[in-house]
C-alpha cells in the first residue's frame, strides 16, 4: 500500500496533519444551545456569531443533535421557523473524539459533507469538548508551520554566529599535528581530534565525515609508508585545506600510486586491514581539490581543499 | 561502482525515496536498532550499553578498513571480522554507531577502550559474516511484509 503513493510530493504539511491532534486544532468555546428553543432563536444566534451550524446539547452537555445554517433556511422556506427544533433537527451527528489526529477530521468533513465535527471526549463518548472546522485545522497548521520555520531560522542564525567565530580563530591558528612513521596504535588519532574541532564549527555532518576520511588516510598513509611527517589544517574562505607532508622517502611513480588498487604496503599493514591501494585514491575522492607532490629527496607534499559549504562568507 | 573481492557492502533499502514515503504517510518505521541486533544475531554487548537506542536502516559488512572508508555511508552499522583497535578508529571517523566483530573474535581490551571513549558499542555475534549479513536482512523483510 505505500508505493502507490510514491508519486505524490511530501510536504511538512503532509507529515503535520498526523502528527497534529483534533484537541490542539479544535476550538474549545463551543457556542451551543438546548432543544427546546425556535429555530428563529437558532437563526439570531447563527448570525450574532458569526457561525454556520450550532450543537444542539442536553444537560450534561452530551450532544442529541445539530442544526446547520441550511436546516433554518428550509425552516423559513416550509414556514415552521417559529416551532420548536426538536422535531426537525439533524440527529444522527457526525462527530470525531479528540484524541485523533486532524487528517482523520478532514477525512470526515470530506467524506459526510459536513462543514463542521462537533469533537467529543472519546470515541465512547458523547461530552462534547470544542468543535472543529476546516479553518481551525488550517489555523493551527499555520502557526504550527510558522514555529517550526522560527525554530530553523533559530538555528541557522546561531550556527552561523558559532562557525564564524570558530573559523576566524582557526584562521589565524591552522590546527598542526605530528605524526610519526611506524606507529600503528596511535595512528588515527590525528584525525579523530581534526574530526571533534571541526564538529564545533557547526558544518554539516557529511562535509565533516569526508575531512574526517581525508586527514585519516593521509595520517595512515605518513603512518604506513614515511619516515615521519605533519598534518595540518587550515581554514580559508570557506574552504578547509588539509596539508600533509612527510620527510621521505617519496613517491617514484605518483600517477600509479593513484590507481586504485596499486600498493606497496607490507604483510603488516595488510594484516591491520590497510593496504588495498585505496589510501591515495579515496582522498582524491572525498576532496573537491587535490594536489600531490612529490620527490625522492625531500619526501611527499600533498594539499586537499574541502569546501565546507557555509553560505555566508567568512570576512 | 567497482568492488573488490572481499567486499561486501549492502544497503538494506533499495529504494530510500520509497522508503522515506512508507514512513510519512503511515508513520511506521523500517528502521532497525541497535539493541534488535542482540536479539536477530544472538550477539553479545562488551560495551556502551547505555547507547544501543540508535536506529539505522545502513548496514556495512567488509574486512577491508580502506574499502570502510570509500563506500560506508553515515550513522551505520559496521560488521566486521578485523578486531584491531584500528577497526574502532576507522568506524568513529566514518560516523558508524555501532560495530559487531562477527565469528566469534574478542577484540583486545584497547579497542574496547577507544569505542568506550567514542560512546561505540561493540557486540559481539558467533554467526559467520555471511549469515550475519542473511539474518539481518531476512529480518527487514519480515519487518515490511508484517507492515
Amino acid at each position: 500500500m505505500s508505493a502507490n503513493y510514491s508519486k505524490e510530493k511530501l510536504t511538512l504539511v503532509n507529515e503535520l496533519i498526523y502528527e497534529i491532534k483534533v484537541k490542539e486544532a479544535m476550538s474549545k468555546k463551543v457556542i451551543s444551545s438546548r432543544e427546546n428553543v425556535t429555530f428563529r432563536e437558532i437563526q439570531l444566534k447563527l448570525k450574532e456569531n458569526k457561525i454556520s451550524g450550532i450543537p444542539i446539547l442536553d444537560k450534561e452537555k452530551n450532544i442529541i443533535g445539530i442544526v446547520s445554517i441550511d436546516d433554518v433556511i428550509t425552516a423559513f422556506d416550509k414556514g415552521y421557523v417559529d416551532s420548536k427544533i426538536t422535531d426537525y433537527m439533524t440527529r444522527d451527528v457526525i462527530t470525531i473524539p479528540q484524541n485523533l489526529s486532524v487528517v482523520s477530521a478532514i477525512n470526515r468533513l470530506d467524506k459526510f459533507k459536513v462543514g463542521r465535527l462537533p469533537v467529543t471526549q472519546s470515541l465512547d463518548s458523547k461530552k462534547i469538548v470544542g468543535i472543529i472546522t476546516l479553518s481551525d485545522i488550517l489555523n493551527r497548521l499555520l502557526v504550527v508551520v510558522q514555529s517550526i520555520a522560527e525554530k530553523v531560522e533559530d538555528k541557522e542564525v546561531r550556527n552561523t554566529q558559532i562557525s564564524h567565530d570558530l573559523i576566524k580563530s582557526i584562521e589565524k591558528n591552522p590546527l598542526r599535528f605530528e605524526v610519526k612513521g611506524d606507529d600503528f596504535n596511535s595512528a588515527g588519532s590525528v584525525a579523530s581530534i581534526i574530526k571533534k574541532y571541526f564538529r564545533n564549527l557547526g558544518i554539516s555532518k557529511e562535509i565533516i565525515r569526508r575531512i574526517a576520511i581525508v586527514c585519516y588516510e593521509a595520517e595512515m598513509n605518513i603512518c604506513l609508508h614515511s619516515l615521519g611527517g605533519s598534518i595540518a589544517v587550515e581554514v580559508n574562505n570557506n574552504n578547509a585545506i588539509i596539508y600533509a607532508h612527510d620527510k621521505g622517502p617519496g613517491i617514484p611513480d605518483i600517477e600509479l600510486a593513484l590507481t586504485p588498487g596499486f600498493t606497496t604496503a607490507s604483510e603488516k599493514i595488510r594484516a591491520l586491514g590497510f593496504g588495498a591501494g585505496m589510501g591515495l585514491p579515496n582522498i582524491r575522492h572525498y576532496a573537491d581539490k587535490f594536489e600531490i607532490k612529490s620527490s625522492l629527496k625531500t619526501g611527499t607534499e600533498l594539499k586537499a581543499i574541502i569546501n565546507l559549504g557555509v553560505k555566508n562568507e567568512v570576512k | 561502482m567497482n568492488k573488490s573481492k572481499n567486499h561486501i557492502y549492502y544497503n538494506i533499502k533499495k529504494d530510500e525515496i520509497e522508503n522515506n514515503i512508507y514512513r510519512c504517510f503511515f508513520r511506521k518505521r523500517v528502521i532497525m536498532k541497535v539493541k534488535d541486533l542482540i536479539r536477530i544475531l544472538d550477539a553479545e554487548v562488551l560495551c556502551c550499553e547505555d547507547f544501543l537506542d540508535q536506529e539505522t536502516k545502513d548496514f556495512g559488512a567488509c574486512d577491508l578498513l580502506s574499502d570502510i572508508l570509500a563506500y560506508s555511508k553515515d550513522e551505520y552499522v559496521l560488521l566486521t571480522g578485523l578486531t584491531s583497535s584500528q577497526v574502532v578508529r576507522t568506524a568513529e571517523l566514518t560516523g558508524a554507531i555501532a560495530i559487531v566483530f562477527v565469528r566469534g573474535k574478542l577484540p583486545p581490551q584497547e579497542a574496547i577502550g577507544l569505542a568506550k571513549s567514542h560512546h561505540i558499542p561493540l557486540l559481539k555475534t558467533d554467526n559467520l559474516m555471511f549469515t550475519s549479513c542473511r539474518k539481518i536482512v531476512e529480518e527487514f523483510i519480515k519487518e515490511e511484509k508484517n507492515k
